[in-house]
């Protein structure tokens, strides 16, 4: 695998079960067990009703773009050769919603309200990016 | 809790552009000395030290923080100094410790600085200090997430749920320049732009064009403020702070169902107003601090000046630029000043009270009695709304 030059995500004790779940390629979302409410990001108390009575439940990896913006310019070297790229935010059909990218397209591909899945990126050997790409018709 | 009762009797600035051979102290100095002298006051009747953090310069923040400007500038009188860091809403947090500490007597009289010199800060670690400033390094910075990319994502949005056209959006740019070309303190005084040169500018993150983002900036001022009995007794013209309304909304944009924070700058307006005993039909100026040219459509709809959806239209039919029936942001906000860091925030206030004070120039707005001015930070983390007026009331 070649040098992975771009920032890995800086894990909490409370999110290591989401990265465990990626590098497997499932995509958990954690949830209250107390209260029910669905949570992204993971926290160490539930947001809702501060329980610490907290589990996790995989996602269907299917999803529809709120927002998107394709980067043309101004980023950081790190992130230069992948310009232009598409920063996304990704309503989950569980009710969160995350940040991503959408890859494996034309970026004037991408719309709001664009049916999409959810692909495994690995980019190190311990780490596991969600991203995700529109759904083929 | 009763109203702050807190008056700005004086204001300092230097125009924004780049002084990379200016020390960030040079700045300080002239700012503070213009801004005491505009007081009438003498320095060591400065009482008090509250300033704004200065953004992606850690070692000045650093030196400010630990209580060098005091000593420096020789403020004999000085009971007490501290920074307030809250990003663009720094400002408005130093302006409220400024009124705690004179209703609770550590100070009567209290100056408030900032400065930003980041031309001397190579363009990477700009860059790098934006692209991870306020960004979630979990959940956000590994996707490569920049402001601009942030508030990109919320436009591209607002432009599809309102219908906002691309060159309604220019036009917010186009009228911010407008009264920055007005205004000798900009680095884009005399130079205004048409809407073919935003709309040709070089896409930056879609759907926004470079003359559509921010163009970082060193710049500086400085304001002294007091109580309102202190204020009628030493001038004859200050800026009165009447009412003030704040919600905290969320770090990251991705988690608020309030996605263009126009709820929040509904309720903080209607809190501010109500406390200062006015209506919105009352208000002389809207000085907008919304950084990016969206935002400036979401809270004019957020006051009622314009139904949802409809404020790109009404900008780009000139209401809000010079000579408009509601002038807004009259310093041209973040794209017409260019960007101070955190610096942004204070001129609104210098201007706020340069307006109610008479002394605005070519963009003065005749019998200017009030003004509504906001702050946010981060990426719009919260909404923060204040009125101020000429007189106390």
């Amino acid at each position: 695998m070649k040098e992975y030059k771009k920032p890995l995500p800086e894990i909490q004790p409370w999110s290591r079960a989401f990265w465990e779940g990626t590098r497997k390629h499932k995509l958990l979302v954690q949830e209250c067990n107390d209260c029910g409410v669905k949570i992204f990001y993971p926290r160490k108390h539930c947001p809702q009703c501060w329980s610490s009575n907290l589990g996790w439940s995989e996602a269907s990896g299917k999803g529809r773009v709120f927002s998107h913006t394709t980067t043309m310019t101004g980023v950081e070297d790190k992130f230069a050769d992948d310009l232009p790229y598409v920063l996304a935010i990704v309503d989950l059909e569980e009710g969160v919603r995350m940040m991503t990218n959408i890859v494996d397209c034309d970026p004037a591909e991408v719309g709001i309200g664009m049916d999409v899945e959810v692909v495994f990126e690995e980019v190190t050997p311990e780490i596991t990016l969600p991203k995700w790409k529109p759904v083929k018709k | 809790m009763a109203k702050g009762k807190l008056a700005i009797i004086g204001v300092g600035e230097v125009p924004t552009g780049r002084y990379p051979d200016r020390a960030p102290w040079d700045i300080i100095y002239e700012v503070c000395k213009q801004a005491v002298t505009d007081a009438g006051l003498d320095k060591n009747d400065i009482e008090g030290v509250i300033s704004v953090n200065p953004m992606a310069q850690p070692q000045l923040a650093s030196e400010i923080g630990f209580g060098k400007i005091p000593e420096e500038l020789g403020l004999k009188g000085c009971n007490d100094v501290c920074i307030c860091n809250a990003g663009g809403a720094s400002t408005t947090n130093c302006l409220r410790l400024a009124e705690q500490w004179i209703e609770s007597g550590v100070a009567k009289t209290v100056l408030i600085p900032h400065v930003t010199v980041q031309s001397i800060i190579p363009p990477d670690k700009l860059i790098a200090f934006f692209a991870t400033a306020g960004m979630d390094l979990q959940w956000e910075y590994p996707f490569g997430t920049t402001y601009n990319g942030i508030v990109a994502m919320m436009t591209q949005r607002y432009m599809y749920e309102t219908g906002t056209t691309a060159e309604e959006m220019a036009s917010v740019v186009v009228a911010l320049r407008k009264w920055a070309a007005l205004d000798p303190n900009s680095m884009f005084y005399k130079k205004p732009v048409t809407l073919e040169d935003v709309l040709s500018s070089r896409m930056v993150s879609t759907p926004l064009h470079s003359r559509e983002c921010n163009v970082l900036a060193d710049g500086g001022a400085a304001m002294v403020v007091t109580s309102w009995d202190l204020a009628k007794e030493i001038t004859s013209t200050a800026a009165y702070k009447l009412g003030q309304g704040a919600r905290y909304l969320s770090a990251s944009p991705m988690l608020r169902d309030d996605f263009f924070t126009r709820e929040a700058w509904r309720q903080t307006a209607q809190m501010a107003l109500d406390e200062a005993g006015i209506a919105r039909n009352d208000i002389d100026i809207f000085e907008f601090y919304a950084a990016y040219p969206f935002c400036q459509c979401v809270m004019l709809e957020a006051v009622g000046v314009c139904e949802p959806g409809k404020a790109g239209k009404f900008i780009m039919e000139g209401h809000t630029s010079p000579g408009g029936s509601v002038p807004c942001a009259t310093i041209g906000d973040a794209t017409g000043r260019g960007h101070t860091g955190s610096g942004v925030s204070i001129a609104n206030y210098v201007e706020t009270a340069r307006q109610l004070t008479g002394k605005a120039g070519e963009r003065q707005i005749p019998d200017c009695q009030y003004v509504l001015a906001t702050s946010a930070g981060g990426a719009y983390m919260n909404a923060v709304t204040t009125i101020w007026g000429r007189e106390a009331q």
